[in-house]
């Protein structure tokens, strides 16, 4: 290995990599705060005046939450269930691994194909005499949640697995034995020291999902627009990088102000959880 | 201890179906004649493979992916490789702040991410070229090379490396002989990982291609977008297929385990996981 303060020099290609990207975040910044005549908030005044931009503001956070929440009520049980499986342990694991690896483009395809008005499940429904006119799946917020927890559950059932895989199963086995039912050894063991594993996915899928483009442009509809959505007509559209620019900073604004509370709490159990275990 | 969770086998089982759906619904449609999934499927047919590969458009942007994956990978890995050295060995001001912006491309939203590369690659007139994805790329890959690697280099038993120089082997020497072949899992599953994320990248991606140049999944994404190419059913069983190849050459080389647990997913602050 080489020693002393030449091993330094080694930093240098994350160093330039690195500052190209504070570079164009600072350049970010400076535009959104640029007025044309100085520094000032006129971008964001400008966006919190229209009603129809905030309305988006918020319909982006709740299908961020809707499919964090929905992420970890399905993919909860399904971690649990790989991490105690003994057989097949890697097929399932494969089943997570190998659709999270796929392209996004490529899944969302697959899922025009089912959901659309002559896709697979409507045909099926169809056919069966279930329903006479095709039921809406898709170019609705159904269509996006759908795609979108597609997206994120492989990232929340491995997190919450990585949780589990830290887990001693002895200390479950005694609090039953102690006399705590099944629930309560759940409540008061299982899920206190998993809990970390939950929140780190849930900031993971909350962050990935405000940002999403691709979901929303093939699954939603025209008046389901996300900030992503917006932020792409602004570019292509409307041909306004300043804009693009505010609403970029206001997302990931937006990240910061859901995520440090997470994380703080995130901290904190795992502080908890470990001298628990010791 | 039993699973007790009300309603949980049903939800478990339901996942599983879930998961899997869309791909198997995709290589279905591929080879169906109309391109489409109709029922029945019948007749099965080859044509849009081989209408893909009389595309000259087509075989141009998987050529430029994979050309793309490849040296962006490789970039990241070794930019990795060596920020991994030295901040694995090493505690000075500003070395946790370096560990954290390494991971940030991981959790800062695309979309924002997005707007940022349009600024940086308008800066130097790059939008649009090889080169600029190529930068983008890099970055955008950078926490999928750090995690597993650093991981790697933190469980390196120095006293290995000691030896070795103790026994007068050449700093470089110990380095090609015995540092690299201990962090080889690390290697190659962070040069997997990013291999696959630039592969499949698309949100980030189709801000920056231009009328010369364009990947995979950005053309993929226009042609659902404007048409229905049917031809798009075929290229993605092909993707699928890069997908399948890629995770079976993790699966021979280290476990799917090892390979899950540094997908940049179990927790948002890096290093700590390998502390423990």
């Amino acid at each position: 290995m080489p020693t002393g303060r030449s091993l330094y020099l080694a930093l240098l290609p994350a160093i330039l990599l690195l500052t190209l990207l504070t570079f164009g975040l600072a350049k970010l910044i400076a535009v959104s705060f640029d007025t044309g005549h100085g520094i000032g908030l006129a971008s964001y005044v400008g966006f919190f005046a229209r009603p129809d931009y905030v309305r988006m503001l918020w319909r982006t956070l709740l299908v961020a939450l809707a499919t964090t929440v929905i992420c970890v009520l399905i993919g909860y049980p399904t971690a649990w269930f790989i991490s105690r499986c003994q057989a097949h342990r890697s097929l399932f694991l494969l089943l997570v691994i190998l659709p999270w690896l796929v392209s996004v483009v490529v899944r969302t395809y697959g899922w025009i194909v089912l959901l659309g008005n002559k896709g697979l499940i409507n045909n099926l429904l169809v056919l069966m005499g279930a329903t006479q006119r095709p039921i809406p799946l898709m170019f609705n917020l159904v269509g996006v949640i759908i795609g979108l927890v597609h997206i994120s559950l492989p990232f929340m059932i491995l997190a919450i697995l990585a949780a589990f895989r830290h887990l001693d199963g002895a200390l479950a086995e005694a609090a039953m034995s102690l006399g705590a039912r099944p629930w309560q050894s759940f409540r008061r063991v299982i899920l206190p020291l998993t809990m970390p594993g939950v929140m780190s996915g849930c900031s993971l899928v909350f962050l990935s999902t405000t940002g999403v483009i691709v979901t929303p442009l093939l699954l939603g509809g025209l008046r389901d627009g996300m900030m992503g959505t917006q932020i792409y007509q602004e570019m292509f559209i409307v041909f306004s990088y300043p804009k693009a620019a505010t609403m970029a900073v206001l997302l990931a604004l937006c990240g910061v102000l859901v995520i440090v509370p997470l994380q703080w709490l995130e901290r904190r159990m795992s502080r908890h959880s470990r001298a628990a275990q010791a | 201890m039993r699973l007790r969770l009300p309603l949980w086998q049903p939800v478990v089982a339901a996942v599983f179906v879930f998961l899997p759906a869309p791909i198997v619904i995709v290589i279905a449609a591929s080879f169906s004649h109309t391109g489409y999934l109709d029922l029945p499927p019948w007749p099965l047919s080859l044509r849009w493979y081989i209408a893909l590969l009389s595309d000259t458009e087509w075989l141009g942007a998987i050529g430029t992916s994979l050309a793309l994956a490849f040296v962006a990978a490789s970039a990241s890995v070794l930019t990795a490789l060596c920020a991994a050295q030295v901040l694995a060995r090493r505690r000075f001001t500003g070395s946790h702040f370096i560990g954290l912006l390494l991971m940030l491309p991981l959790v800062f939203p695309h979309a924002a991410l997005a707007v940022v590369m349009v600024g940086l690659l308008m800066s130097f007139g790059a939008g649009g070229t090889f080169a600029g994805l190529l930068l983008v790329h890099a970055i955008l890959t950078l926490p999928y090379a750090y995690r597993p690697l650093i991981g790697s280099v933190m469980s390196l038993d120095t006293d290995m490396e000691e030896a070795a120089m103790s026994l007068g082997a050449r700093p470089f020497y110990v380095l090609r002989r015995v540092s690299l072949p201990l962090i080889r899992p690390g290697l190659i599953t962070g040069f997997l990982f990013a291999f696959i994320v630039s592969f499949d990248e698309v949100t980030v991606t189709m801000f920056l291609t231009g009328p010369d140049i364009t990947t995979l999944p950005v053309k993929i994404f226009h042609a659902i977008q404007e048409t229905s190419d049917p031809v798009v059913g075929a290229v993605s069983s092909l993707i699928v297929l890069v997908t399948i190849l890629a995770v079976m050459l993790v699966q021979r080389v280290v476990r799917l385990e090892q390979f899950a647990g540094h997908g940049g997913s179990d927790t948002a602050v890096p290093a700590r996981r390998s502390h423990a």
